[in-house]
């Protein structure tokens, strides 16, 4: 299960009678993860005589969890409550954009190439940025961590891109 | 009692190992180094290093720094993560004493008087006292642990499947009453997290589930990569969101004059004893641990002050006392880990994650099988606590410093960090972007208000509870009242039972709410 439940555009404008928005969205998505989570077992096999299947204990708690995302959307909807704070687009874009582009660079090109990139992609996350400073930290941060991660704790890390080395 | 000196002394021994090592340079002369100690120390120095950053809790350190240890043997590794997560306590109050943001939700009570402490300049007896707290309470917890590991193993295995079973119950009860804010949330990231963590193969039947046949999913999630994504990632992007320069009220002034006064010395005595005897308590209890202890110790202090108005105007109790229980609770919260194999909390479910990592099962038998790994890691542990004082201490002017550079340019180290770590686990590049997909479900947790903290608990809990509750079952027949006929298991279904009904009630309620919303006046 690795998707993220989308929050969705978020309005300030909800309905009057959801008193509670915050827990009326975050009960609607615990719900909506059981029952993705019961799709998802669905294929296993269930009880047999009285030992358990593969799929018995994925949907024992997925049915818990239904039940509590209801209750929760429930008192949502009931119990006067936060409302919705505003989603920023900025610092999550860049960072998950940072993330991936390391994952995606890593194998090809080397430790130092996509440290160094996604060092400067997460930059982009704050307005604040300062662009020099930004680049002389990230390259002392790429030679501190090639040199950690490598050789004083041992771990196998390719440095260079792949082409390089060939 | 014999026993007890011997275990310790068992524990010493490993943690004062000497490692011939043998430099080419030297020309074949080899000199005795102390790894063990070593590392330790290395563990107590990164660790506040990482927790000071501000906003930076002990599990988000504890999460991060997990790589660093996969390389080293498992006693060495263990160790190092014990220094590792009190050095982060303990930056952890340095921050919420020096800038008023604590890292996490143990260190907010220090935060209150301490904070203010500081703005009057008396950061350096505040820290002080926060330090020699912490070294009190530890002292006294490690010989807890000593004197309580041994008994409880043995009471650990008269369990059977059925007991093991009740037991966790009663720990996630304990947890979601424990937890800041709604019940019913807590309960649902409990259930998420044990969702989540039958993902991956059947331990019986091996079959594959929920994995969509992806190959990186078949093994199921991996501890690093959640608990990464959840408190590292998440933590960064919501930082960011906060307007991170905004509310860093840095005490500009030098801290001077580490040493407290006579006065504040005889004033927070009590209140550390107190703090260490609360805390001790609470840190047994499964689902309790440092955060519960450090706010119920303020509360008492203040109940029990002769001037509760002076609390929250910077006074020394308001600091000793949370301190040393969250450092007690810290260090007790280990004797269910290690004596019954269940982890506590957030934070000693990281340790089995870490232990699991090095093919370490915690539990009963570990005591038995590698009595060195165990009574050393209780030895590492006040080692731990006084390498902080005699090393932190006198660094303090380094960590502020630390706490001046910007987050701006913090932010983005972090979450390179973090990638290296997460992808040295596997050397799995999906890993990598599966806790950035955690980091976002974690940003989005904590805008609705759920705690990740309880999830964490049940995703380790998770496969323990099913392999338990399949073994009761298949022993009774399918007959599910041998959860209530079994007498042990039996009072601790009962106990949970009681607690969530007690939970629930509305008086009851409002009295959890007080402690809690304490912090926030």
């Amino acid at each position: 299960m690795s998707d993220t439940p989308s929050p969705g555009p978020v309005k300030y404008i909800m309905p009057k009678w959801i008193r509670g928005p915050q827990d009326f969205i975050g009960g609607l998505a615990m719900v909506g993860i059981a029952v993705f989570a019961l799709w998802a077992s669905s294929d296993l096999q269930g009880m047999r005589g009285f030992s358990f299947g593969a799929g018995t204990a994925p949907r024992m708690f997925a049915f818990l969890l239904l039940g509590l995302g209801i209750a929760i959307t429930i008192v949502g909807l009931v119990k006067d409550g936060e409302h919705i704070t505003t989603y920023a687009w900025r610092g999550p874009l860049f960072v998950s954009l940072a993330i991936l582009s390391f994952a995606a660079s890593i194998r090809p090109m080397g430790l130092i190439f996509s440290a160094f990139t996604s060092f400067m992609i997460a930059a982009l996350g704050t307005p604040e940025t300062k662009w020099k400073q930004t680049a002389i930290v990230a390259i002392c941060l790429t030679t501190f961590c090639s040199l950690l991660f490598p050789y004083a704790l041992g771990l196998p890390l390719q440095m260079w891109p792949r082409f390089m080395i060939r | 009692m014999g026993d007890v000196f011997s275990n310790l002394g068992m524990g010493f021994g490993v943690v004062f190992q000497m490692v011939q090592w043998t430099p080419a340079f030297l020309g074949g002369m080899s000199i005795p180094v102390p790894v063990n100690i070593l590392l330790c120390l290395i563990g107590a120095l990164v660790g506040t290093l990482v927790g000071v950053l501000p906003g930076i809790g002990t599990i988000a350190t504890v999460a991060m720094l997990l790589p660093i240890t996969f390389g080293l043997p498992p006693v060495g590794a263990l160790i190092m993560l014990a220094g590792i997560y009190y050095g982060a306590q303990y930056g952890g109050s340095t921050t919420s004493i020096l800038v008023n943001i604590p890292g996490e939700a143990g260190s907010v009570v220090t935060a209150l008087d301490g904070f203010q402490m500081a703005k009057q300049g008396r950061a350096g007896p505040a820290l002080a006292i926060a330090a020699i707290g912490s070294f009190f309470a530890g002292c006294v917890a490690t010989v807890l642990i000593a004197v309580l590991g041994a008994p409880l193993t043995k009471l650990a295995l008269a369990f059977g499947p059925a007991e093991y079973f009740s037991l966790m119950v009663l720990g996630l009860i304990f947890a979601v009453v424990l937890a800041k804010g709604s019940v019913l949330k807590a309960i649902a990231m409990i259930v998420f997290g044990l969702l989540l963590s039958m993902v991956g193969s059947d331990i019986e039947t091996g079959a594959s589930r929920m994995s969509f046949n992806i190959p990186e999913l078949a093994d199921g999630l991996g501890f690093a990569t959640l608990a990464m994504g959840l408190f590292g990632f998440a933590e960064i992007i919501r930082n960011l969101d906060a307007g991170s320069q905004s509310d860093r009220q840095l005490v500009q002034q030098k801290v001077t004059g580490l040493m407290p006064t006579r006065k504040e010395l005889k004033d927070s005595t009590p209140a550390i004893l107190r703090g260490t005897a609360l805390g001790s308590i609470l840190g047994i209890l499964p689902g309790g641990g440092a955060v519960i202890a450090s706010f119920a110790a303020y509360t008492m202090e203040k109940k029990l002050s002769k001037h509760p108005e002076k609390f929250g105007r910077g006074v020394i109790e308001g600091v000793a006392a949370p301190e040393s229980a969250n450092n007690a609770a810290a260090q007790t919260s280990f004797i269910p880990l290690l004596t019954l194999g269940i982890p506590p909390n957030a934070v000693m479910a990281l340790m089995v994650g870490a232990m699991t990592i090095h093919g370490i099962v915690p539990g009963p038998h570990v005591m038995q099988i590698q009595p060195d790994l165990v009574w050393g890691m209780i030895a590492s542990m006040w080692v731990g606590i006084l390498m902080l004082l005699i090393i932190n201490l006198p660094l303090v002017g380094i960590w502020v410093r630390l706490l001046r550079v910007p987050y701006r340019l913090m932010f983005p180290s972090i979450v390179v960090f973090c990638a290296i770590g997460i992808y040295s686990v596997n050397n799995a590049p999906t890993d990598v972007m599966l806790a950035g997909a955690f980091g976002l479900l974690g940003y989005w947790l904590i805008k609705h208000d759920f705690e990740p903290a309880p999830l964490l608990l049940g995703m380790v809990l998770g496969p323990l509870m099913e392999e338990n509750l399949r073994r009761a079952l298949l022993i009774s027949r399918g007959d599910w009242t041998v959860f209530a006929t079994r007498p042990l298991s039996a009072v601790l279904m009962l106990i949970s039972a009681a607690l969530l009904v007690l939970t629930i009630l509305p008086s009851l309620r409002k009295k959890r709410d007080e402690v809690f919303v304490e912090s926030e006046n």
